[in-house]
């Protein structure tokens, strides 16, 4: 027979327990209003169920084999969550989410923050940042350009600075680009009808207001996603969020090669913008009639926080340790030393090798610099480079012959990006 | 500009090492997944033509 009891109060001596079994006879028990479900534990209290559900929970011990929740505006605060048996990937990652790397700005191998000058030779600033100009000397890139206050919860921004106010003509482009591997966005599925949708977020502060524009480009730019935002108040950090739905055509690499582009337009021609909003199979660098940072002598455009999830609403930025965050560059980019010796008169050269700190994308182009004198080295000249793999970089050094027994330190540089 | 780098097998013959790059010496190894291989390629496919590598 179906019913309901309604009780207003029970209260329990101190130390008794209270069994609520109506569901053993085929009913709910419901605490609170039915609809909110609200459940309100006093300290030292210990709520177990088989299976728990509930919008709000306030307790200091929940004890059940599943708990539901409202999880897309759920705040879970708890001493200790023990979480088995969830699938750490796309959607709910909380580790590894971003595809951004060196989206905090943190990373600087190339440059220790100095400026850099964009050119048509396509030249990295910060790590992963790679600077595109059809004209040389437009603007320039610096960590933390200007010495303004970072975004809270950031120490480092990438600051770009016009260098001219230049009148981009219809061929011209100018703008950031993170190239990611098409490893780290195989999952996306974008060349096929499980295409995942993504979010894009952002920190941006410019001396300019009005519509901003980028875009999202496939290796070979045969699918590009024109996007916009809007930077409504001059020199004020600004968050950002684009969510784009997933690419179902087009060819997507997911190996080494060049798998997702994501560009921040800073001036960029007709021949290269599109409406903004759907996937083209055209070559976009950014949105029509978007905001032109090189067109306005000295202005700035300053970004950190980037990040690029799976899914369709922006998480919290993915923070990672430094050194996490310095070998994920290394897979591009890397300084480091290595050491060659040649023993006895008669040797023709010195022979020896650099081991790469991370395994490399691809063979990397490598530069080689004698550190100079003793205790750095003892034979002058300049040491060669043999054929470079993803884990080593052979060296040769001297090719008169050498007089006595010799040794010599080298730095070098290995660059695998893409 | 790019110089041929070689250097000689077991028999004396040459083998390519790398690519110089003269305007920073860098070395690029003849990796086609290497933008900079790529971006020689590109150049010679343009025409242009290296300078051979030293006896």
């Amino acid at each position: 027979m179906a019913g309901t009891l309604t009780v207003g109060q029970l209260i329990p001596d101190v130390g008794t327990n209270l069994y609520l079994n109506a569901q053993q006879y085929g009913g709910n028990v419901v605490i609170g209003n039915a609809t909110t479900q609200l459940f309100t534990f006093g300290t030292g209290s210990t709520l177990t169920a088989n299976v728990f559900t509930a919008n709000t929970v306030t307790s200091n011990t929940v004890t059940a084999t599943s708990v539901t929740a409202n999880v897309s505006s759920a705040t879970v605060t708890t001493t200790a969550l023990n979480i088995s048996g969830v699938g750490i990937g796309a959607g709910n990652a909380s580790i590894m989410k971003n595809r951004i790397i060196n989206g905090a700005m943190v990373i600087d191998q190339r440059n220790a923050g100095a400026s850099v000058t964009a050119t048509t030779g396509q030249l990295y600033s910060l790590d992963r940042w790679k600077m595109f100009a059809s004209v040389n000397s437009k603007y320039t890139v610096q960590q933390n350009a200007g010495s303004i206050t970072p975004p809270a919860g950031y120490t480092n921004y990438l600051g770009v600075t016009s260098s001219s106010a230049y009148s981009v003509g219809a061929g011209d482009y100018f703008f950031l680009a993170q190239i990611i591997e098409g490893y780290n966005i195989a999952d996306l599925n974008f060349g096929t009808a499980n295409a995942e949708t993504v979010t894009l977020s952002f920190q941006v502060y410019s001396s300019l207001t009005g519509t901003f524009g980028g875009a999202l480009s496939s290796n070979g730019y045969g699918r590009s996603y024109a996007f916009t935002y809007t930077v409504s108040t001059p020199n004020t950090w600004t968050p950002v969020t684009v969510t784009i739905a997933g690419d179902t055509t087009g060819t997507w690499l997911t190996n080494n090669g060049i798998g997702l582009q994501v560009f921040f337009g800073l001036g960029i021609g007709s021949n290269y913008t599109g409406a903004a909003g759907s996937w083209q199979s055209t070559a976009y660098f950014g949105a029509n009639s978007a905001v032109s940072v090189v067109g306005t002598n000295g202005a700035t455009f300053y970004i950190t926080g980037v990040q690029l999830e799976v899914g369709s609403s922006a998480t919290g930025f993915e923070y990672r340790q430094y050194g996490q965050e310095l070998q994920l560059c290394q897979r591009y980019y890397q300084l480091g030393a290595g050491f060659t010796a040649g023993w006895a008169a008669g040797s023709t050269t010195m022979g020896g090798i650099a081991s790469l700190g991370t395994t490399m994308r691809a063979a990397p182009t490598a530069t080689l610099t004698n550190t100079g004198a003793p205790p750095g080295a003892n034979y002058s000249g300049s040491p060669s480079a043999g054929t470079t793999t993803t884990t080593y970089i052979p060296v040769t050094w001297g090719t008169n012959g050498l007089s006595q027994n010799a040794y010599g330190i080298f730095t070098y540089t290995a660059s695998a990006e893409l | 500009m790019y110089k041929l780098n070689n250097m000689k097998d077991i028999d004396g013959k040459p083998v390519l090492v790398n690519i110089i790059r003269l305007s920073d010496n860098a070395f690029i190894p003849p990796d086609e997944a290497n933008t900079d291989y790529q971006a020689y390629l590109k150049w010679v496919a343009e025409g242009n033509t290296p300078t051979p590598a030293d006896e």
